[in-house]
């Protein structure tokens, strides 16, 4: 959880209720965990290490209407739509992904030491032929570090390729026909170093099985058809089921070859083998003699395969571009699409995008003094102007306005609750003002249009939000003082209600010396000095019910929704 | 600049210069080359950036001269709603060859932030991008729509980030994907402006 503080998170009520998934139809119905005898166990706590995974910011939410619940990352089923290269923003074809490597096959390759995007750059003279090396802009590791140097700009990709197979195949072309039929000498005689290639290998263990599973079902077998197309395992299932003469048994068990693992380098199998005077000491030897620069890290060998065996940085070879996906979203319960981007990589545009946003109250917190408000850490402008965290006096009563955005086209009722002392090591005492209150129906867009228009015209000086509240509280209403069960401010689908926080003392004061065990236990841990104030919001509204054109109009139905949002309000000193 | 007007208030006191398509520009940016620089309304230009506008492609002087005089070379163009923060530097990049510098134009869309002390010299900046402070945009980098670029980040030469994706570090590289509520809401009258969204009440809120 991110805290830019003063914040709001929203808990997805899946996790609360784990059911909630299991019991699909369920799910329409809140769980009331207000309602319970044992406020303890029934409270969101918004420092239990389990909440940084269920709290979310409103933008990363989203909202299944068939089960009228709040949907977050856990409780949606992703599946991809399209596979793109993030580079040239080609649209892979899912058949072709794996066999890509999951990588661009084109030509976008990136650094093996830096990880940023790799140019062509003509390094011809004049008068000779061009020729071209791989250049990163970022560290400048060129492609001549590794000895690679390509003839033309274009094909990358399928340039380096052949240009590996020459070289891979030039250290163990020898080795080649020695090996062809004494797979497991290889194994006892070989003295020379096996360069090993993982394509390669890879490319013959493959092979090696399919001949394996063509021959054995190729043999005579009596069930031939089933399902059970290895020998080996139908004989294991006859044997036990005894459903075979014993004749007919032994046959079955005579007759097909059963299948062999692979063996030796030309199959594919490349075991470790020590040397006497081999490689590993060259290895160690020449470590000793470079520098750390020239050895590789451990990133740079995982980030790729085909540099998984590197050890110096000159043997580094190009990455080809990993490729990303766009994913649409299902509901777990209902199994309804709650999101999904157009297939296009490089549009932004979306078929289907049913955000929390839209569909649940919005709640913003802010102290009522102007003077307190912090400033938006994503918005700073000045770079001698950096965010200040709000900082809270223990013990010292703060009001602050707490702002709550309806976005449905019904006029909604709102309760909030709250517990009385905040949970988690620091207790604050939090009161709402005014629990109980309904808001106004959002409007089309260009009703939002007219009113703020409207609203500008009228201050005209600066039509920001500061000066719209600077002028409430220090203009003709600074008397105004909040009042119990009063709603501050009103407007179209925005109603704002005051509430009263006494932050908590980060070490209660006692006479008495404590024992160890409960000063330890008053150690705070990350951000527990962070006074965060859980809700529970609730909102109950008339929608109209959907019935077939022509037919008549059904009354309107009572639908309501509840979930917990965590206002973070500030850091107390200590 | 081409498309701003003139100047429609004139006080030695604001800070801002408000252009007719309602631009505010800092008195204490440094803007070279006017003429070759957009700006496409309701945008903000605060105190110590530098819009290097005189970077422009220099005409081909092979071609003829009544084509030369009509068209106007744009060296930097800025969309509506966006905000240029203090300090910024927006260089055009350029390339040799044939022992001659050419330079290419930044374009930037609609609704862009820009955090403090950022360096940009990248060809493209989509819609809806929210970047970070001190970061370095790259010579012909290309950044898509509603893409979140952390602070601090340097994204090196000729990088393509596809749209909507969160990217960080040096060189940067890809963290992840922006929410699904991207841009959405927000920005509206007594609303918090939040990343992605419209910016221009920003605009008129920064004194
Ligand atoms: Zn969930
Ligand atoms: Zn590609
Ligand atoms: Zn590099
Ligand atoms: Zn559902």
């Amino acid at each position: 959880m991110d805290l830019a503080l003063p914040s709001a998170h929203y808990a997805c009520p899946c996790s609360s209720s784990p059911s909630a998934i299991t019991s699909a139809r369920r799910a329409s119905h809140i769980s009331a965990p207000l309602k319970d005898d044992d406020p303890e166990q029934s409270t969101f706590d918004p420092h239990s290490p389990r909440s940084a995974y269920n709290l979310l910011p409103l933008t990363h939410l989203l909202f299944c209407d068939e089960c009228s619940q709040i949907r977050c990352p856990k409780c949606t089923i992703e599946e991809v739509i399209t596979w793109y290269c993030p580079s040239c923003l080609f649209e892979v074809p899912s058949g072709s992904v794996r066999g890509d490597g999951n990588r661009c096959a084109r030509s976008c390759l990136d650094c093996p030491v830096c990880e940023a995007p790799l140019n062509p750059t003509s390094i011809g003279e004049r008068d000779t032929a061009e020729e071209y090396v791989l250049r990163c802009g970022y560290c400048h590791w060129t492609s001549a570090d590794a000895g690679i140097k390509l003839a033309k700009s274009t094909k990358l990709t399928e340039q380096l390729a052949k240009f590996r197979r020459t070289r891979v195949e030039g250290a163990s072309g020898l080795q080649h026909d020695d090996e062809a039929n004494v797979p497991r000498v290889a194994i006892t005689e070989a003295s020379k170093p096996q360069p090993r290639d993982h394509d390669d290998a890879f490319g013959k263990l493959t092979t090696f099985y399919k001949e394996q599973l063509s021959e054995s079902s190729d043999a005579p077998n009596p069930y031939g058809g089933s399902n059970y197309n290895s020998p080996t395992n139908l004989a294991r299932i006859m044997g036990i089921y005894g459903g075979l003469s014993r004749s007919a048994l032994k046959k079955s068990r005579e007759k097909p070859q059963p299948m062999r693992e692979a063996h030796g380098v030309n199959e594919g199998v490349a075991t470790f083998q020590p040397e006497e005077d081999g490689d590993e000491r060259d290895i160690v030897g020449k470590m000793r003699e470079l520098g750390w620069d020239d050895l590789t890290s451990e990133q740079q060998q995982v980030v790729a395969p085909v540099n998984g065996d590197a050890r110096f940085t000159s043997e580094l070879w190009p990455v080809s571009t990993r490729l990303r996906t766009k994913r649409g979203k299902r509901c777990k319960v209902c199994n309804q699409i709650v999101f999904r981007p157009e297939a296009k990589p490089g549009s932004t545009r979306t078929k289907v995008r049913m955000l929390a946003h839209d569909h649940i109250p919005k709640l913003a917190l802010q102290p009522l003094n102007v003077a307190a408000r912090a400033q938006d850490p994503s918005f700073i402008v000045r770079k001698d102007q950096l965010y200040v965290e709000p900082n809270l006096r223990p013990h010292a009563a703060q009001q602050y306005v707490l702002t709550v955005t309806n976005p449905l086209f019904e006029t909604v009722k709102v309760t909030l609750t709250t517990p009385a002392i905040t949970p988690g090591k620091v207790k604050s005492r939090v009161t709402i003002l005014c629990p109980e209150f309904s808001i106004g129906p959002a409007g089309e867009m260009w009703d939002d249009a007219l009113s703020s228009s409207t609203a500008s015209t009228s201050r005209p000086e600066d039509g920001s939000r500061k000066a719209a509240m600077a002028s409430l509280t220090g203009g003709e209403d600074s008397e105004r003082q909040p009042e119990a069960g009063k709603v501050w401010e009103k407007s179209r689908n925005r109603t704002k209600v005051i509430l009263e926080i006494v932050p908590g003392a980060l070490k209660e004061i006692s006479i008495v010396p404590k024992a160890e065990e409960a000063q330890a236990s008053e150690v705070l841990g990350e951000d527990e000095d962070v006074l965060q104030v859980p809700i529970f919001v609730r909102a109950e509204w008339m929608a109209e019910v959907s019935h077939p054109p022509g037919g008549k109009p059904e009354p309107k139905e009572l639908r309501e929704i509840g979930y917990w949002c965590v206002l973070g309000v500030g850091r107390i000193m200590g | 600049m081409s498309r701003s007007g003139p100047v429609s208030r004139r006080s030695v006191k604001t800070e801002y210069i408000e252009t007719e398509t309602g631009n505010r520009i800092s008195r204490k940016a440094r803007i070279e080359g006017k003429p070759h620089i957009q700006l496409g309304g309701k945008s903000m230009i605060m105190a110590g950036v530098i819009l290097r506008g005189d970077l422009h492609r220099k005409p081909d002087p092979s071609g003829d001269d009544e084509r030369k005089d009509k068209t106007v070379i744009t060296a930097i163009s800025i969309g509506r709603g966006c905000v240029i923060s203090t300090g910024c530097v927006l260089r055009p990049p350029s390339r040799i060859s044939k022992d001659q510098i050419t330079f290419f134009p930044i374009r930037i869309s609609d609704n862009v932030f820009i955090g403090p002390d950022t360096h940009i010299s990248a060809g493209t900046i989509g819609a809806n991008c929210h970047i970070g402070a001190g970061c370095v945009l790259s010579p012909f980098s290309y950044i898509r729509e509603n893409c979140k670029i952390l602070p601090g980040t340097v994204v090196p030469h000729s990088m393509t980030v596809p749209p909507g994706c969160v990217v960080g570090g040096r060189p940067a590289r890809i963290l992840g994907d922006v929410g699904d509520g991207w841009g959405h809401g927000g920005g509206g009258e007594g609303e918090e402006w939040i990343e992605g969204g419209d910016l221009k009440r920003l605009v008129k809120a920064i004194k």
